[in-house]
């Protein structure tokens, strides 16, 4: 018994296998049974779940669009204000250079995450020694939690490298890199990469360990140099992988929140201030329905690039 | 082989069952309500200070001996005001420091009137006034001082001792300590900027609650509402100014890689001796103490002119109490605040946390570390931060970290004009 499909279900074992290839046996009941009527089993197990994603995600998300177009402030009396919210967004330089902050890092950190997993997955593919304990310990940041490893860093950047710079007469290395508005956001682009590294290993080392072998045998009587190999045949038969990392990568930076809080809180000044923690301080700051109209358009400029990504994706045969 | 089909599908069945049971428990625990001994009534007790939790479960002990109808339970966890604000389900009685952010809570008239409480006649009128100030809801008493904090330069005795320095009471005497301490190789001021709420709270409170009149002009500033420009006479710009320079000649004196330290990291180098002023509130004090037990602290009003009688105190209400308007249990709630207010409590509490009482009889403060605010507390020569009156929306200590570290007083200046301008804006529709 090793059938997963409900399609099956009644058919005898013999004539399942063949089912789908050839016509359908005359009168066979499985076909019937999937146009007519669906087991409602699943919708049995269906329902719960549409109920809590409903109940906690879509109704909340709904409310906050609703008090986007109030002046709530999370408490107390309110009223309807129209689109006063939206409008004033826009007129919010503090709110702008978070939004250029955080495309700016999100683009960044999914190039270097890209080039940096990329190479190591080609190193860890290759025929080297202790293969499986050096991709174990490749793979640890991946289990460590943002936050931890934000403040280890921290830590790092603000004490130990300060001193060690100063040890070896680095005098510009001896204050903090956290601590300088102009290069703070490489600190927090070196943690993001090292923690989300390891997750497009894993990706681009079950793309490369689907490119067979021969290919490069043929590559190699043909007399073509590794580097030729990379770009002419790695590279376009990973390329479906590649997309798939881009697209998750960078919506998932876009949504960068505990590094940065981890690391600089926002700071030096207001440099590294990500929209996710602009509209996170509405809850505290009594800005509640500023930062929900926030929230809304910030909601939508994604959804228009997954809208985008997707396209692409479809026309390049990749399924997610 | 096919008998086994049935069973599967009976399987996905109870899985499907089990995940809807699941939820049931979700909406039932909704309605139910914590059992209640009869006749003892119970009251929520919501304290803004994790650090005097022990001291409050005494307090309480003592209350409920004398009040055994009364159950009082102690929640320290702040956070969780807003959200029982959002549930219409507020504890009973309320402490929170009072400035702007609580402020908002009074103007919406979340606190009950006090001005009836036998011990609201006790208290310092000077110190009631202090929370009047963030507004009141028409007219009432919403909130009934326990905790004054009185901030100022901290110093460690024995360093200004040894180098031969005393207490400074002009602006020039105390850039000439900090000369003295430089020039003897000892740090003069200890700084944390990657904490932005130290600069905000020590060199930016200091210095422009010593050289503007705060409480005055934040009152002009928010009688002007949205329409503020930078060249009105109201604005940063037109007022500011002349501090910005004494912040950053202040910030100057602090040792090398200031940027990299945080609070806990300037509690630890100070309490070893490590420098020779400290511009932090009596909260730091017990931290330094538990990083050097022998360490022996006191602390004086930064003199921001050069006319001693300018020279005032920071102080805050550190703690002020409150009763939630819709409360169930007034009277209970009532019985409670009053013990709270009992000369015994509250001059106990502000003794052992170094604070001073609101009480209109408290008792003269002998604590040596913070003697030295003592008269100025009691002559009512003090100031509430300029930072505690910016809503909570606008990031002020980023700002005045960039001020620090980019010395532009300009840019900082139109920065808080326009950043005020849109928070007037969007708040006052």
């Amino acid at each position: 018994m090793t059938t997963t499909s409900s399609v099956g279900q009644a058919t005898p074992p013999s004539t399942r296998h063949t089912a789908s290839a050839d016509s359908p046996p005359v009168g066979s009941p499985p076909l019937r049974q999937t146009r007519d009527k669906v087991d409602p089993t699943f919708y049995w197990m269906l329902i719960p779940v549409l109920a809590l994603f409903a109940f906690f995600i879509t109704l909340p998300a709904l409310v906050g669009v609703f008090f986007s177009l109030t002046n709530y402030a999370g408490y107390g009396d309110w009223k309807f204000i129209g689109l006063t919210n939206y409008v004033n967004i826009f007129k919010d330089p503090a709110v702008l250079q978070s939004y250029l902050f955080t495309f700016f890092f999100a683009l960044t950190t999914t190039v270097v995450v890209n080039v940096v997993s990329l190479a190591i997955a080609l190193g860890l593919n290759a025929k080297i020694k202790w293969r499986t304990g050096i991709r174990t310990v490749f793979f640890i940041p991946m289990v460590l939690s943002a936050l931890i490893v934000s403040f280890v860093f921290n830590y790092l950047f603000s004490n130990t490298l300060p001193v060690l710079a100063e040890r070896f007469g680095l005098t510009p290395l001896a204050s903090s890199i956290l601590a300088n508005e102009n290069l703070a956001w490489i600190a927090i682009v070196l943690v993001t990469v090292w923690q989300a590294a390891p997750g497009a290993t894993i990706i681009y080392l079950a793309g490369l360990q689907s490119v067979p072998s021969e290919v490069y045998e043929a590559a190699d009587l043909d007399g073509a140099g590794s580097w030729r190999q990379f770009t002419h045949l790695t590279l376009p038969l990973i390329l479906g992988y590649l997309v798939i990392n881009v697209i998750l990568g960078f919506k998932g930076f876009l949504g960068t929140y505990e590094i940065i809080v981890g690391l600089t809180g926002g700071g030096p000044g207001m440099a590294t201030q990500s929209v996710a923690m602009r509209i996170f301080s509405g809850f505290t700051g009594g800005d509640y329905s500023y930062q929900m109209a926030n929230a809304v358009i910030y909601f939508l400029i994604t959804l228009l690039i997954s809208v985008i990504q997707l396209r692409l994706i479809q026309r390049r045969g990749v399924s997610l | 082989m096919t008998a086994v089909l049935p069973s599967r599908r009976l399987l996905l069945k109870a899985a499907g069952i089990s995940c809807t049971a699941a939820l049931l428990p979700l909406s039932a625990c909704a309605t139910s309500s914590p059992a209640q001994q009869k006749g003892v009534t119970q009251l929520r007790f919501m304290q803004n200070k994790p650090e005097v939790v022990a001291y409050f479960n005494q307090v309480i002990k003592d209350f409920e001996a004398l009040n055994p109808d009364i159950h009082v339970v102690q929640d320290f966890n702040e956070g969780n005001f807003v959200p029982s604000l959002v549930r219409n389900d507020p504890p009973d009685v309320v402490t929170r420091g009072f400035a702007q952010a609580t402020a908002d809570f009074t103007r919406k008239g979340v606190f009950a009137d006090l001005s009836d409480l036998p011990s609201a006649a006790t208290i310092d009128p000077k110190v009631q006034a202090l929370v009047n100030s963030w507004g009141q809801y028409k007219g009432e008493t919403s909130a009934i001082p326990f905790s004054l904090a009185g901030a100022g330069v901290i110093y460690n005795r024995d360093i200004f001792a040894q180098n031969g320095v005393a207490v400074p009471t002009t602006w020039d005497e105390f850039l000439a300590a900090c000369e003295i301490f430089g020039a003897a190789g000892i740090t003069p001021i200890y700084g944390t900027f990657k904490d932005t709420w130290t600069l905000q709270q020590g060199a930016f409170d200091y210095v422009t609650g010593g050289t503007v009149d705060v409480e005055d002009f934040f009152a002009r500033l928010y009688a002007e509402g949205a329409d503020i420009r930078e060249d009105a006479p109201e604005s940063f710009s037109s007022n500011f100014g002349p501090a910005l320079p004494k912040i950053l000649q202040l910030t100057a004196f602090t040792q090398t890689g200031a940027s990299s330290k945080n609070y806990a990291d300037g509690n630890a180098a100070f309490g070893r001796g490590q420098a020779a002023m400290y511009l932090q509130g009596p909260w730091a004090l017990s931290e330094l103490v538990k990083a050097n037990k022998n360490i022996q602290l006191g602390t004086f009003p930064l003199p921001a002119t050069n006319n001693p009688a300018d020279t005032k105190a920071r102080v805050n209400v550190d703690m002020a109490l409150s009763i939630t308007r819709n409360t169930p249990n007034r009277a209970a709630a009532e019985r409670f605040v009053n013990y709270l207010l009992e000369p015994s409590v509250v001059n106990t509490f502000n003794e052992k946390n170094a604070a001073f009482s609101p009480l209109m009889n408290a008792p003269a403060v002998g604590n040596p570390q913070i003697s030295g605010l003592a008269a100025y507390v009691a002559e009512g020569r003090y100031y509430q931060g300029a930072g505690t009156y910016f809503p909570p929306s606008v990031p002020l200590g980023n700002y005045i970290q960039s001020f620090v570290y980019n010395r532009n007083a300009g840019q900082f200046l139109r920065d808080l004009d326009a950043e005020w301008r849109r928070v007037a804006e969007r708040t006052a529709v």
